[in-house]
């Protein structure tokens, strides 16, 4: 039960992972599918970011005295949240827009020539 | 951090995964993602992740959720059930989804306690980043030093990732006059639409507001929030604005596709050339503080901050280009016309 309540963020990204396969799997839409695929992506997401979350953190910009070059003499690592992962998913969020322009251009173009978003109506004419 | 609030806002984080899943009218399910990005959004701000915020809230809240409106409205928006085995896909997908979540349920057990300073990803590299990159950089958003200067390897193929991307879209869905043989029926283009006098002036007025906010927010991304990224994609979103207001004509009169390849293409090359540069000057590369050599009046802590700033322009210029080059593409329908 302790680690239920204490580790909900695990849990709560295991289930968006579960939701994001089923839609991707179960789905006959195709940007339905794309709409999986990006929840899948942001529960991998939510994971990193929950690993570098710290307990009574700050956000990870070192406050520092007026003017440039004012160095606080001592700089506590637990006070600041791990900026590693929070870096390693800004990069991914922008290269999932990316990867959400080409899916949608393959779904635009498969529109063009089948005229269907739907795999059934596609897999028919195939 | 707020275990409440925490909590409170995974529940509806998944209520609207559940609800972007099943609703039926796929221009929903589009706009149920977007408040999907921007509870997620909070869900970083409340977790400390000030930067991933900025960014899914320009990108994820804003521009995919754009992306997706575009292609629901260049395509059909109801979902149609399949006619056959709906009921084996369904059992199929669910069955690979528990068994997934079986296996992660397992793996559990060995993840570290949920918000410990003392779990392994927070012992072994960060603690140098967190104490170092005042002293090194002189840069106090420890997320902008990592991205730009420690990473800065990463960053420069994520950035050609995404100018990759742009190309991709432009090779999949650009017709060119001559060979256009597929043409699309009539009913799936769009009608000119009546010009909306209120919608067009407030958004005349936003945009050079709009684009000075994103010029800060690159300008100032070492000491704040933000960034080339971010940056880069609202820069991108004040064009989609004025496309979406007035004419997507007009945004191709101002940014036309050629302007926009080679933007993305000085993008890039800014990051690569800054890196030349100090490989030419005798250091590794993408070793910024050997510019200290031709830039005036700087020692070498803070040639590394001009430098991260000379990428952070040429991320912000690859993004914004590729960004504006994918919606006009996906609006269009590759035929760079109206929409």
């Amino acid at each position: 039960m302790q680690s239920i309540i204490s580790d909900y963020n695990y849990w709560i990204y295991i289930l968006l992972m579960m939701i994001g396969l089923y839609a991707m799997l179960a789905k006959n839409n195709l940007v339905k599918k794309v709409i999986g695929m990006s929840i899948f992506q942001t529960a991998i997401i939510v994971f990193y970011v929950s690993i570098g979350a710290k307990e009574d953190a700050s956000i990870p910009i070192i406050a520092h005295g007026p003017g440039h070059g004012a160095v606080e003499a001592a700089i506590d690592v637990a006070h600041y949240a791990n900026p590693l992962p929070h870096v390693l998913m800004l990069t991914a969020i922008v290269v999932s827009v990316g990867t959400l322009g080409v899916a949608l251009a393959i779904c635009l173009g498969i529109h063009r020539r089948y005229k269907s978003l739907e795999e059934d109506e596609i897999q028919e004419q195939l | 951090m707020i275990w409440q609030l925490d909590l409170s806002i995974l529940s509806l984080i998944v209520v609207c995964a559940f609800a972007t899943i099943m609703v039926k009218d796929l221009l929903s399910a589009a706009i149920i993602f977007g408040a999907y990005s921007f509870l997620m959004c909070l869900l970083w701000t409340e977790l400390g992740a000030v930067d991933v915020a900025f960014t899914e809230a320009s990108v994820g809240a804003g521009v995919s959720t754009v992306l997706f409106i575009a292609a629901v409205h260049q395509t059909s928006r109801i979902v149609k059930p399949r006619k056959s085995g709906r009921m084996l896909s369904k059992a199929v997908g669910l069955v690979a989804a528990l068994l997934m979540g079986l296996v992660l349920v397992i793996a559990e057990a060995d993840f570290p306690g949920f918000a410990s300073p003392f779990s392994p990803a927070s012992l072994h590299l960060s603690p140098y980043y967190i104490t170092q990159t005042l002293h090194d950089t002189n840069v106090p958003n420890i997320v902008t030093s990592v991205l730009a200067d420690y990473r800065g390897f990463d960053t420069m193929f994520e950035t050609a990732v995404i100018f990759t991307a742009g190309l991709a879209v432009i090779a999949i869905l650009r017709r060119y006059k001559r060979d256009d043989s597929t043409e699309i029926p009539e009913s799936y283009t769009i009608s000119e639409g009546y010009p909306d006098t209120i919608i067009r002036f407030v958004a005349r007025q936003l945009v050079p507001f709009i684009q000075l906010f994103a010029l800060y927010v690159v300008a100032h991304g070492h000491h704040s929030p933000g960034g080339g990224f971010q940056g880069g994609v609202i820069l991108g979103a004040s064009f989609i604005l004025l496309a979406i207001s007035f004419d997507t004509r007009m945004i191709i009169g101002l940014m036309s596709e050629k302007s926009n390849i080679l933007l993305g293409n000085i993008g890039v090359l800014i990051y690569a050339g800054i890196g030349f540069l100090c490989l030419l000057l005798g250091a590794n590369f993408l070793d910024y503080s050997i510019l200290s050599k031709v830039l005036p009046a700087t020692d070498k802590i803070m040639a590394r901050s001009h430098g991260m700033l000379g990428i952070e322009i040429g991320v912000a210029i690859a993004v914004m280009a590729i960004v504006i080059s994918i919606y006009i593409n996906i609006i269009s329908h590759g035929k760079y016309d109206k929409g």
